[in-house]
């Protein structure tokens, strides 16, 4: 049995499948549920995730069976039925995603069936499954992507000896994954590489149907998507890597390493000239850096996505001491395990039970003339660490769902790009405070 | 047994005759819903929207010291951390600490929806009164658990000997209807079944022995207060400019206002049945409240529509001052105040005259607005409510004497509202929050039908709506740049035909 949760920092799986499906060109939900799941769950990462807003149909623009007390009782596959139909009708889209949620789970409705029935008269109907209690939101975007790769997609016959597809940032959840696919997209071109990243607006139809038949897939997280990878490779014959999001130039430079190595090519003209670039700006910034002294403690609160690409990047290039680390996406013990390495992370999710955790771990000088406290503190972390942050007079800056307290477009902190963004934020605001 | 002494609350749809899929004009519409055949209307192809349990966290996260228990799967809370923001905002600006909700989920799955979810329920309530001390836990009952069965009642009443907050159950499930207003109704439902609503001894004042010289003199004095007290029933489309408008005016008629029963908290909610009157500010707002206060402390109420505009200002204010012999005074008051505000809105009303307006949102509002703005000589090209039930029948009578031939739809969907703005071709739209964005794609101006961080009602209301939208239509710039480069998802041809071809009787 799972627990309650307290601002759980995510959804049901329906929710991650509509944040995925948003930002797949082309892609049409059809969500067979009640009016109201749609429009909720995409409102919470339309105003929690930077303000990513809805997409070519989502949001109220979304389709949905909008199932009643009717259909709870009598069955609500006919209803879904007429609205596949007048859905094909009036909106324009490459592929259709049926997304069930709970109601129309337990009444037992087989939505497959009547995807299927679509399907076969040469519709791109599908239909996945995606109620509460599959999974949350990481899952529904694993869910919808499997479905598309593993399942809609044929079987590949040929190969690109130059694609990539990237996994594992989840659309909302990651709050940067734009940003972030940017930066990936764009170093791996300059190593001469062709980038799959499906989720940001260079993205086309195009690059979902060519997915089968890319030579790698690059899974950018230690938890999420590799179940995703792992069917790919069986299906399509595609292999995978995992690594983490790199942020920053260390982290990026053994990135494009250790891909250049795999594809046979040479990185070093690459890292050099972003390396270049990189410490041209970070040099001069070492000036305001030192001089005002914007040395930190920092303990992050983050997705598992976030936890160690933030940390590593705290603590290598910035040289901040990072005190904690807390995950707060629910794993099992394996995920956990997989988390474990140069930084330790703790594993909760609660805004109460972390602020608890920081306070047992660091507790506040109680008036003693000398204290080795955790001063000056940073806490990078989602919006609602915000209040723990004040209550311990730390600094705070939001990187993790959710995120309301700043509007992102492309920004990302993956890369050198990233990093160079993710210091400036961090920096600011420290310099914002001084006004 | 009537609906007051149930514990689950009836939806609108059983409650009144409602709908949310209708086409024609105001007279019509009424016409519709008296017959009934309203209620047969539906749609062959839907978007996606809110649902009731939606507005009821809206409702709930707003009131003071709460804690909120979301008894669902992982999903149904996810809004909360944008409303929580919201209110946190609609604190701050009542000058209340701008405190978020703290909120949990009882995180319910497979075992659970198999098993039952009553003890996971028991525990979250618990840990949810340890952890924030909060003074009210609002136990907010899902689909899931609906549809399964739990007696979440009879955890309630367990519950409430083992904690300090007083547990208030909302049953909001978005299956039962359909209608989002339906919401108003499972929170006040909540609301009046699970607080009290009239002072304590000793709590919240001081007896005095009866036969004391100074009983008879206190008493004397408490009842005049009372007899000149009135609640206003607030919602969170009324933001605190629209309170600070009708305090106001009330205040100038001599009366105290409180507003409740958002941003109030438990010991401001006792005083409820201490006023002679109960103001509604939404004919779709409060009926199921504002009858049961009447029942049980047998307090009046007056429910005459939306404070929009000159005429319908008037009319509320008259309505409110009738029932303390102060009509005279109100028409005084709403002269010299339409004399102040005419000269205000002058240089706009010039500027906005004939232009041509689409209004989109809460069944009441669009109503009012759109026989306000008429009458501010701007060409209403239609109607848009989000649904409409019996409280607005008046609204629309009004409508259909003043605005007979304009097109009223009962529509909260965005393809038909996209449908009318590229071929009603309005100049402006004014539209309901969450859709605003959707409009600007589309490249033609729009303002807020309400907004929480300004005036609506009474007569700074309107003077701000008539300035936005001369400031709107200043540079539009911003929306016609967008629009060229936004693809809708609708196919060509649908524009082509009948917005509303996907009604069916």
């Amino acid at each position: 049995m799972s627990d309650f949760l307290e601002s759980p920092r995510t959804a049901c799986a329906l929710a991650g499948a509509l944040s995925t499906i948003s930002c797949l060109p082309g892609v049409i939900p059809i969500i067979h549920t009640t009016l109201g799941c749609g429009g909720n769950l995409a409102n919470s990462v339309a105003f929690g995730s930077g303000y990513l807003g809805g997409g070519y149909c989502s949001g109220a623009q979304a389709p949905s069976s909008g199932v009643t007390e009717t259909e709870i009782v009598f069955g609500g596959t006919d209803r879904l039925h007429e609205q596949i139909r007048n859905t094909l009708e009036l909106i324009d889209g490459k592929l259709y995603i049926v997304a069930t949620g709970c109601m129309t789970e337990m009444i037992g409705d087989d939505a497959e069936s009547v995807a299927n029935e679509f399907l076969d008269e040469g519709h791109p109907v599908i239909a996945v499954s995606t109620p509460s209690f599959k999974g949350d939101s990481y899952h529904g975007y694993e869910i919808v992507l499997d479905a598309i790769f593993n399942r809609y997609l044929p079987k590949s016959e040929d190969r690109n000896p130059r694609l990539v597809n990237i996994f594992g940032l989840v659309p909302g959840y990651d709050p940067f994954f734009r940003g972030d696919l940017e930066e990936i997209e764009r170093l791996l071109t300059s190593l001469g590489l062709e980038v799959n990243t499906f989720f940001t607006p260079s993205q086309t139809f195009e690059n979902i149907t060519s997915a089968p038949s890319a030579s790698l897939n690059i899974v950018l997280s230690r938890v999420w998507g590799i179940t995703l990878a792992e069917k790919f490779e069986q299906r399509h014959g595609t292999p995978y890597i995992i690594s983490d999001l790199p942020i920053g130039p260390e982290a990026t430079d053994e990135f494009l390493r250790r891909i250049a190595d795999w594809f046979g090519l040479d990185a070093e003209p690459v890292i050099d000239r972003e390396n270049r670039i990189f410490y041209g700006y970070f040099e001069r910034a070492a000036d305001a850096f030192c001089d005002q002294d914007l040395k930190f403690y920092a303990i992050t609160v983050t997705n598992s996505n976030y936890a160690i690409p933030l940390a590593r990047f705290a603590t290598r290039e910035l040289g901040w001491v990072v005190v904690d680390s807390f995950v707060t996406d629910k794993l099992t013990d394996e995920q956990k395990a997989a988390l474990s390495g140069d930084y330790p992370m703790q594993f909760l999710t609660g805004v109460q039970e972390i602020a608890r955790a920081i306070n047992k771990n660091h507790p506040n000088s109680r008036g003693q003339r000398y204290f080795d406290d955790i001063r000056p503190l940073y806490i990078i972390g989602s919006s609602l660490e915000k209040r723990t942050a004040n209550a311990r007079g730390a600094m705070h800056l939001s990187v993790s769902f959710p995120v309301y307290d700043r509007l992102i477009t492309d920004r990302g902190y993956a890369g050198y790009r990233g990093g160079l963004h993710l210091f400036e934020d961090l920096t600011g605001k420290v310099m914002s405070v001084k006004g | 047994m009537g609906y007051y002494e149930q514990s689950v609350p009836p939806v609108r749809d059983t409650r009144l005759k409602i709908g949310d899929s209708y086409y024609g004009d105001a007279c019509g519409l009424v016409d519709c819903g008296r017959e009934g055949c309203l209620l047969q209307k539906n749609r062959g192809f839907w978007q996606a929207n809110a649902c009731q349990m939606a507005l009821t966290l809206m409702m709930a996260a707003t009131v003071e010291n709460s804690a909120i228990v979301v008894h669902a799967p992982g999903g149904c809370g996810a809004l909360l951390h944008s409303l929580s923001v919201q209110s946190a905002k609609g604190r701050a600006r009542r000058g209340k600490e701008p405190k978020p909700v703290p909120w949990l989920s009882t995180n319910l799955t497979e075992a659970d929806v198999i098993g039952g979810g009553e003890k996971k329920l028991l525990e979250t309530i618990k840990y949810a009164d340890r952890e924030f001390r909060p003074e009210i836990i609002f136990v907010v009952v899902t689909c899931a658990p609906s549809i399964i069965g739990d007696d979440t009642e009879e955890v309630v009443r367990q519950v409430r000997s083992q904690v300090s907050a007083d547990v208030v159950s909302l049953y909001c499930p978005g299956f039962r209807s359909r209608v989002v207003a339906s919401a108003y109704d499972a929170f006040y439902h909540g609301i009046l079944r699970g607080l009290e609503l009239s002072p304590k001894p000793w709590v919240d004042y001081r007896p005095l022995p009866q036969g004391s010289p100074d009983a008879e003199l206190a008493e004397e004095n408490y009842r005049f207060e009372k007899s000149r007290t009135v609640n206003v029933w607030n919602a969170t489309s009324i933001g605190p400019g629209d309170e600070e408008e009708v305090r106001r005016l009330l205040t100038a008629l001599g009366l105290k206002v409180r507003f409740f029963a958002e941003y109030s908290s438990r010991d401001e909610l006792r005083m409820v049945s201490e006023a002679a009157l109960n103001v509604s500010m939404c004919n779709v707002h409060d009926d199921y409240m504002l009858k049961f206060l009447e029942e049980k402390f047998g307090t009046p109420y007056v429910i005459a529509g939306m404070p929009i505009g000159f005429r319908h200002t008037r009319q509320w204010l008259v309505s409110i001052a009738e029932r303390f012999g102060l009509e005279k005074q109100a028409n005084a008051l709403a002269d010299y105040e339409e004399k102040l505000a005419k000269e205000a809105i002058e240089p706009f009303v010039e500027q906005v005259r004939g232009k041509k307006v689409l209004i989109c949102g809460g069944v009441v509002r669009v109503g009012a607005e759109a026989t306000m703005l008429a009458e501010l000589g701007l060409h209403v090209l239609g109607i848009r409510a989000y649904h409409y039930d019996d409280g607005a029948e008046p609204v629309f009578e009004d409508v259909g004497r003043n605005l007979p031939d304009t097109p009223v739809a009962v529509s909260n969907q965005l393809f038909e509202l996209t449908h009318q703005i590229k071929t009603l071709k309005p100049d402006i739209v004014i539209a309901h929050n969450g859709t605003q964005g959707y409009i600007a794609k589309l490249g033609v101006p729009s303002v807020q039908l309400w907004s929480v961080d300004s005036p609506f009602f009474g007569y700074t209301g309107t003077y701000r709506i008539l300035r936005r939208i001369v400031f709107e239509l200043k540079n539009t710039s911003y929306r016609e740049r967008l629009s060229r480069h936004v693809r809708l998802p609708y196919r060509p041809e649908y524009f082509e035909g009948d917005a509303f071809k996907y009604i069916r009787d």
